[in-house]
């Protein structure tokens, strides 16, 4: 009888405390804004470091698509990308909407743009992603999609005393689901996603170890068009001081080979 | 009643503590459960695979010869992996060669990871990591610890610590052996550290990992690996590995490279992929956007590649700390069984301890004397009765009038050695190759205390503090009158300088070193040697200089002793004089490890010594 008691005393102080989790204010007041609330600072000038899937980002070629899940289908609208269809139907940037822009080499400016909002451009095809915190505001399907933005903090309390070696829970990620895509291509090698794709962002905040900023980014795909199973891939930017090697060029079909 | 009471009360101020505190319900969906142990997004326990999704072609020992872009290697990386054969694998020590982090988290096979716990106060003590390709075992400490001394040995797994910053595990990991960036040639230096960040998210984690190493990267190298939970545990956990004979018949010292300029596989993963060559040859510019522009002349493009295909610029010297503490101290480490190495006092001092006498091989430079026998007399209840000198060089024999007074050998005393000796058993005996007694005599001044018990061609043993002692001489190898000292039941090999850590081998030629008395010397030693798993652990090694080893790293000095001497033979035999070996830097490949450009024993002098060694 006790014990029973026990347990569903604990269970009532769990639920308390999931309610008791994140970044209010204090009871009656207003919640903080996302801005207010963000658990670190990432505005400013960002440059992708290019590591991991280096061949594929630096340099892609048509039907190299090694590592992505590709139904029958994917490969078979990879394989017949053609180019010059798409720079004489004017589609130069299929390759730069939310699911690509991320992983092509280049640099990040991050702003807010309001309370609400966080704004990514970008100097490689000169993009603009609107990351928007709460209700999402969609409108027609077009290469950016539209963003919710969510601050995701690890949870205090209860499960915080027990495994306290954890360190303070000051941090946390972003969180952006982006939907209502237009269809482009994941690299810019005519690896297509679908209108019904859904791309997952995680945005981690990580002092390294030799003194630089990084923003380390974790992105899940979903396409049931054109993927056999969830894609899931990284990529890293390093925090730079200023601008210094800004440079806004307009979106390519083709890498201009050497 | 009692329980019931006590429930409510802690139910009550938790409730009241909430509403204290004035938090609310808003929106931030949180990672896992309050009720933990686990936060989940901080709690990386489960069983995890790598995920291809990206850098699919270059998982474990995968990855095209030239395929290094966006890998921030530096000149002396990129010859070394210019230079790496393939069926460098069959050679027996690099079979089971173990995994480094951070390419450990891109090996195929099956991950495990798990918290240790201290059992009454639930603290978390350390993280720990099984990978089943090379069956790597980490453990990462929480509990604050620092990291060993610079001259402890190092593993593939290296020395972990780690720290949550917020909901990101940060793992700082030294003490890591030669390893992989990535197996096909790019390597990572013994001097690196390397930083992982663990993110998780649902199933996922998210490797961040920094590589900084000074001796093979311009720039920190900074990567992501991809985790994916795997919702049933595998079954397969193990890795079974033992080296072989590939090729019966095969000589000790042959080892497969590539003479600079030569490799004849470097284009093809740059027109396979229609790569440029020069952003394909890795480079810290290659990790960046501006890669495009340092490609875009191809003609420039191709004479940067021609310019990285061969040594350029003047001579490197280490860029490895020096594992030595060197700051007045003697320092004491347990290497094991019966065997402590000193450091601190010119080359290094092992001494065997047990139920006799201590047993001493070298005794340094002689400057910190006192304090090197006030250290012997903390571990050893015995005064020291025997002293090996594995060489007359004076930074090994430096100490033997100081040590060998403090000593005594009553296995003498009362000896028929008696009749003859006054002094019989009146301080430690020195024991020594014949020559090293020679030459220290024939020194001007003669050098102080030279062996009175001396050998020639046979290996002196001795069954001392309850272990066989085995004193082999190495003919011309450093000098004439080099030793090794195996202890058998500890399984501790003392080097002298046959092998040290810190710089090219100091071959004497003027006294009888040759550089193929060397390489039999150190294929000597590893023929002795057994690795506990994986070339890890094992039998030790406690070289002349430098930090404590195992095999790996004599392995692979005898690799790049080979290496470095069919270079220069290829050169002899088309004529080099040894000012052409000398500007063609033989060497550049290891020279930020082990070279020096000032001192008593420069790359060139090593050089030198090679070319006169070939000559003969």
């Amino acid at each position: 009888m006790n014990r029973s008691l026990a347990v569903v005393c604990l269970l009532f102080m769990a639920t308390l405390n999931a309610h008791g989790q994140g970044r209010g204010g204090g009871r009656g007041e207003a919640p903080p804004t996302p801005r207010a609330a963000a658990p670190f600072d990432m505005t400013g000038y960002w440059v992708s470091v290019v590591n991991e899937d280096w061949r594929w980002r630096m340099f892609p070629n048509k039907g190299d698509y090694a590592g992505v899940p590709l139904n029958p289908e994917g490969r078979r609208v990879a394989d017949s990308w053609d180019p010059a269809k798409d720079e004489a139907a004017g589609e130069q940037c299929k390759a730069y909407g939310a699911v690509g822009i991320m992983r092509i080499p280049g640099r990040f400016h991050i702003t807010w743009q309001d309370d609400q909002t966080i704004k990514i451009e970008t100097d490689a095809g000169r993009q603009t992603r609107v990351l928007r915190f709460g209700a999402a505001q969609g409108s027609g399907a077009d290469l950016q999609g539209v963003s919710k933005a969510e601050w995701e903090f690890p949870r205090a309390g209860l499960g915080f005393a027990i495994a306290g070696d954890r360190g303070p829970a000051q941090s946390g990620s972003l969180k952006v689901t982006t939907t209502n895509l237009r269809p482009g291509y994941l690299r810019r090698n005519g690896v297509p996603y679908s209108a019904n794709a859904r791309l997952t962002e995680y945005y981690d905040f990580v002092k390294g170890a030799n003194g630089n900023t990084y923003l380390v980014l974790t992105s899940t795909l979903e396409d049931p068009t054109y993927l056999t199973q969830p894609m899931i891939t990284a990529a890293h930017f390093k925090k730079q001081a200023d601008a210094a090697g800004w440079n806004p060029t307009a979106c390519a079909v083709r890498l201009e080979r050497p | 009643m009692k329980t019931v009471i006590f429930i409510i009360a802690v139910l009550a101020l938790f409730v009241s503590s909430t509403i204290i505190s004035g938090q609310v319900s808003v929106q931030s969906p949180g990672i896992g459960t309050p009720l933990g142990p686990m936060i989940a997004g901080t709690d990386f326990s489960g069983s995890w695979r790598w995920l291809n999704h990206q850098d699919a072609t270059l998982f474990t020992a995968a990855g095209d010869i030239g395929d290094w872009g966006g890998i921030p290697l530096n000149d002396a990386a990129r010859l070394y992996a210019l230079s790496w054969q393939a069926s460098r694998q069959t050679v027996k020590q690099q079979q089971c060669m173990g995994y480094a982090p951070p390419y450990t988290w891109m090996s195929p096979g099956n991950h495990r990871l798990w918290e240790e716990r201290d059992p009454f106060t639930q603290r978390l003590l350390a993280v720990h990591y099984w990978g089943q390709i090379a069956q790597v075992n980490r453990v990462v400490y929480m509990d604050g610890r620092p990291h060993p001394p610079a001259y402890a040995p190092h593993t593939f797994a290296g020395f972990s610590t780690g720290k949550y910053d917020g909901h990101v595990l940060a793992v700082t990991t030294t003490h890591i052996k030669r390893g992989w960036l990535r197996a096909n040639g790019a390597p990572q230096s013994d001097a690196a550290t390397v930083t992982e960040h663990l993110i998780r998210h649902g199933d996922t984690i998210t490797v961040f990992a920094e590589v900084e190493d000074p001796v093979y990267l311009s720039e920190t190298m900074t990567k992501t690996s991809l985790l994916s939970r795997q919702a049933v545990a595998p079954d397969a956990w193990l890795y079974a590995c033992d080296d072989s004979e590939q090729i019966p018949g095969r000589k000790g010292d042959y080892v497969p490279s590539h003479f600079f300029g030569q490799n004849p596989f470097f284009r093809e993963y740059a027109d396979k992929n229609k790569v440029p060559v020069l952003a394909a040859f890795g480079g810290r510019e290659t990790m960046y956007p501006e890669i495009y522009a340092a490609v875009k002349d191809t003609a420039a493009a191709e004479a940067a590649v021609k310019a990285k295909m061969a040594p350029s610029g003047p001579p490197q010297a280490s860029r490895a700390p020096d594992p030595t503490p060197n700051d007045g101290n003697i320092h004491v480490f347990h290497v094991a069984g019966n065997i402590y190495m000193l450091t601190g006092d010119g080359a290094n001092i092992a001494v065997q301890v047990g139920p006799q006498g201590a047993l001493v091989v070298d005794t340094g430079a002689g400057k910190l004397s006192d304090k090197v026998v006030a250290e012997i007399a903390k571990i050893s209840t015995k005064p020291i009765q025997f002293i090996v000198n594995t060489s007359f060089h004076a930074d090994h024999v430096g100490g033997n009038k100081k040590l060998q007074a403090a000593g005594a050998d009553p296995s003498l005393t009362g000896s028929f050695f008696s009749n003859q000796f006054a002094d019989a058993g009146q301080g430690a005996t020195v024991i020594g190759h014949q020559n090293v007694q020679t030459r220290m005599e024939k020194q001007s001044p003669p050098m102080d205390t030279p062996p009175s018990d001396t050998f020639i061609e046979d290996r002196r043993r001795k069954f001392h503090n309850e272990e066989p002692v085995e004193i082999f001489p190495m003919p011309n190898a450093i000098t004439d009158g080099d030793s090794v000292v195996h202890f058998r039941k500890s399984d501790v090999i003392v080097t002298g300088d046959i092998f040290t850590t810190t710089q090219y081998p100091f071959i004497d030629t003027k006294n009888g070193g040759s550089l193929q008395g060397e390489i039999q010397a150190l294929n000597f030693i590893l023929d002795r040697t057994v690795y506990q798993h994986d070339e890890d652990g094992g039998t030790y090694i406690i070289p002349g200089h430098g930090r404590v080893t195992d095999e790996w790293d004599v392995a692979e000095y005898r690799d790049m002793l080979v290496i470095i001497r069919d270079r220069v033979q290829s050169m002899i035999k088309a004529g080099a004089t040894l000012q052409q070996v000398l500007a063609a830097r033989p060497t550049a490949d290891y020279d930020t490890r082990f070279g020096a450009t000032t001192g008593p024993w420069t790359t060139n002098m090593f050089v030198e010594a090679v070319y006169t060694s070939l000559k003969k």
